[in-house]
């Protein structure tokens, strides 16, 4: 009787141990299998979120597994980031990055709850979005060279404004700033389109503002444009020069958004990540609608990806360094 | 008459097949969404935004428009029936809206709220077909120093809103301004009184304050008072104002409507400003003060007219200069660019049909909402009846779901909790929680648009008086504020005389 029972549980033991052995293999070919939540650290209607959708949409109806998109935001975007990177590896949680979640938050903030680095698989950049920098129509300066003459002729009189204290826009002016040796004073506001009205009524003289909500004031006329703030020409206002064309060679600011899965995430699940993602920015119908809202689709492997933000985080660090910047 | 013209073309436009189907939508999902305490039209037209890429954009905005202003009629359900403020802008009608529904009066309070919403909502169509470009230049004259001394008015007036004694009020604001402290500092980017908790860096939530304030401490408050006397007296007088209450409000729509136009205009003064505006104004202007807070309906139709009003004009600063005045408009702009349409000065002469077709919709909508709404109420007013012990779990449920589905985050619905045992606690002290909300909300608007004017003028404080608008507003205030005190101290006076 004993010698039944014995064998009756080494048969149910077998049983259970393949089973799951069985599950954990199929559970990675299988994927996805069950919905997956794409965390967007920021609030409902931004840049990051549309983005966010625009991918996730494309995403269920090619796997015909929901992607649902989660809003968290907060501290900069830090909530939202810090979810993820203590979510468990097993590739239904992702996460949209951007420049200030994966780059710049590392030197602003102190006591940063996660790693930009060790704590994600970087899967795939997205899009990016170049900041313009723009002037009140009243400042008497047609283009990079003349502003920053301008400035050097009057020190302190001057205000950029900025979309917020520790976000692109202000560490871009700060960059602006330190690179062409000029001293202008600092103004933050609360978002970008605050920021963006006061340049339009005078308020402040000049911002290195998104372009998304700058491009209606400059078809309006109602700012000047100067020039870009990435390294290469924008496909959207091919006729501006970059800065660094303009007279600060070097200057190279945007912010780009890209999908990061937890550290430990089997690689065969990243590869598929990123295999669709690839093919979603490439769909006509997906660029046209993100050139529209001022955005350039991006797409790269996960080791370049990987590699792009180790660059990114040493770079802005130097700009926070030398701007004296601080987030609590 | 070229504004004939305009019209009849934009109503021709709005009167399609298709754009009265997506009106239609766009108005009943606002109204559920305004209901529903917590989550709000910006989420809603988020979500539903990938369903718009479909759509010619015309179509697109009359949709997301109906979403908007479909939850400022919506919000004020629920604060008349239970206290709890749907949306941001209907946290003034909860406090006499719900008192008449405990006087068995729920019916005519959101009878009222619906038509002079209805009113307000025609008014301001025509507001905007006539003056949207010349007020959107005025809307661009507002600076930091004149929204501080906004700000400042707003506050003292805070102070009227109060039934007793005027020191509490005070006190009650200081607090509200000290919780609204809590955060990320726009100027500095320094954190304060978050003690390290990342979902604190953006201050306490504004649902949580209010649903606990007002929600919760209402539901603790009658629980205890539960067997000593009814929640809501069984005796419903009717469904339909009374010819005295139409009497007696028509004003107040007005003076609403025209408040909740102007104010509606300035971009970030949010919406909440007007309805509290209009609340302040109809008491000072009231025969008799002291029944507001005890079932005034001009307490119900002055906000209600100016959170409709103030939500159309909102529209004004997009589609005259392409400058979004809230984050609702902000995705509007999304939308129209996603179609191709750059949102500026040349929408209204390069795309009547948008412009036009919009401004006629928004009218349609209103009447859609009424048509909508008025039935209803026999509905909403017979939940009322249910037993108490089992309507608070499930207004509760409906807050709790409400918070956290906002930003994911239990911590909001655990300051519901806080907020409700501190609201009761306030209410046990006789001191009111509306002026602590407005504290809270135009408190840290006030100190960053002070700290900002002192960095653009250098320090020198003259600026509030020189520049016009702030020095009126500033003088408003004063006045204001000698209105609210010298009755006080000539009463005081007249009492040591005896």
């Amino acid at each position: 009787m004993r010698k039944k029972w014995e064998w009756s549980l080494l048969t149910i033991g077998c049983i259970v141990v393949l089973t799951v052995g069985s599950m954990g293999v199929a559970h990675a070919q299988s994927y996805p299998n069950k919905p997956i939540r794409l965390v967007v650290p920021f609030i409902a209607g931004g840049a990051a979120d549309l983005l966010a959708r625009e991918v996730g949409q494309k995403l269920a109806e090619s796997w015909g597994q929901p992607v649902v998109i989660e809003n968290k935001p907060g501290a900069g975007g830090v909530i939202g980031a810090e979810i993820v990177a203590k979510a468990a590896p097993d590739g239904y949680t992702l996460v949209l990055g951007t420049v200030v979640t994966h780059a710049i938050d590392v030197s602003m903030v102190s006591k940063l709850p996660y790693d930009p680095i060790k704590d994600f698989s970087p899967i795939t950049l997205v899009g990016s979005i170049a900041n313009v920098l723009v002037v009140n129509p009243s400042v008497p300066a047609n283009s990079v060279k003349e502003l920053i003459a301008l400035a050097k002729s009057k020190p302190g009189q001057l205000n950029f404004a900025s979309s917020g204290s520790g976000l692109s826009q202000h560490l871009a002016g700060e960059l602006f700033k330190t690179m062409a040796g000029v001293d202008i004073v600092h103004i933050p506001y609360k978002g970008s389109i605050p920021a963006i009205t006061a340049v339009v009524n005078g308020e402040s003289s000049l911002i290195l503002n998104v372009l998304p909500t700058t491009i209606p004031q400059i078809k309006a006329g109602k700012v000047r444009p100067l020039a870009v703030t990435s390294a290469k020409r924008s496909a959207i206002l091919p006729d501006l020069p970059t800065v660094s064309e303009a007279g600060l060679p070097g200057f190279d600011v945007v912010s780009w958004f890209g999908i990061l899965a937890p550290a430990g995430t089997p690689k065969e699940i990243v590869a598929k990540l990123n295999k669709e993602i690839v093919k979603i920015l490439q769909m006509p119908d997906v660029r046209d609608r993100l050139f529209k809202q001022g955005a350039e689709p991006l797409s790269c492997t996960p080791e370049q990806f990987d590699a792009h933000i180790k660059q990114e985080i040493v770079k802005w660090g130097e700009v926070v360094k030398k701007s004296g910047a601080k987030m609590e | 008459m070229d504004l004939l013209h305009n019209l009849i073309f934009g109503f021709g436009v709005a009167f399609s097949p298709v754009n009265l189907l997506y009106c239609l939508i766009g108005v009943i999902v606002g109204t559920l969404i305004g209901v529903l305490p917590g989550i709000g039209p910006l989420a809603t037209i988020a979500m539903l935004l990938p369903a718009t890429f479909y759509l010619s954009p015309v179509s697109a905005l009359i949709m997301l428009a109906g979403i908007f202003y479909g939850a400022q009629y919506g919000g004020s359900t629920t604060s008349i029936l239970v206290n709890i403020p749907g949306e941001s802008s209907s946290v003034v009608t909860c406090l006499d809206g719900y008192a008449m529904a405990r006087q068995g009066r729920a019916g005519p309070a959101l009878a009222i709220a619906a038509l002079g919403s209805f009113f307000a909502g025609c008014v301001a169509t025509v507001i905007i077909a006539l003056f949207a470009p010349p007020l959107a230049k005025i809307a661009l004259e507002f600076r930091s120093p004149d929204y501080f001394s906004l700000m400042v008015l707003g506050l003292v007036s805070a102070a009227v809103l109060a039934r007793g004694s005027l020191l509490k009020a005070f006190a009650m604001i200081i607090l509200g301004l000290l919780l609204g402290l809590v955060g990320t500092d726009v100027n500095s980017g320094a954190s304060r009184y978050t003690f390290g908790i990342s979902e604190l860096f953006d201050g306490i939530s504004f649902v949580a304050i209010a649903m606990g304030m007002f929600g919760l401490s209402e539901i603790i408050f009658n629980l205890e008072a539960k067997g000593k006397k009814e929640i809501f007296t069984s005796h419903i007088h009717g469904l339909m104002p009374t010819k005295a209450d139409v009497k007696a409000s028509w004003k107040a729509v007005i003076r609403g409507t025209l408040l909740g136009s102007a104010l509606g205009i300035l971009p970030g003064s949010g919406s909440i400003i007007p309805p509290f505006a209009s609340y302040t104004l109809e008491k000072k202007l009231a025969a008799d003060p002291s029944r507001f807070g005890q079932g005034a309906i001009e307490g119900v139709a002055g906000p209600e007219s100016a959170n409709n009003a103030g939500a159309q004009t909102s529209f004004i600063p997009l589609l005259t200069l392409g400058i979004p005045s809230n984050a609702v408009m902000a995705m509007m702009m999304g939308a129209m660019m996603i179609h191709g349409i750059a949102p500026g000065p040349e929408v209204i002469s390069k795309q009547p049909d948008l412009f036009w077709g919009v401004v006629a919709s928004m009218w349609i909508g209103n009447l859609m909402l009424v048509v909508l709404n008025l039935p209803l109420i026999g509905i909403w007013v017979r939940l009322l009846t249910v037993p108490y012990r089992f309507l608070f779990p499930a207004i509760l449920i409906f807050c709790c779901i409400g918070a956290y589905s906002l930003n994911s985050s239990a911590l909001d619905v655990g300051f519901i909790a806080i907020f409700g045992l501190l609201g009761y606690v306030f209410r046990k002290l006789d001191c009111e929680p509306a002026p602590l909300i407005l504290g809270f909300i135009l408190g840290p608007m006030m100190e960053e648009n002070l700290r900002r004017t002192m960095v653009l003028s250098r320090g020198d404080p003259t600026i509030f008086f020189t520049r016009p608008i702030s020095c009126g507003l500033l003088l408003a205030a004063a006045f204001l504020l000698m209105l609210i005190v010298f009755p006080t101290l000539r009463h005081k006076r007249e009492e040591v005389k005896e």
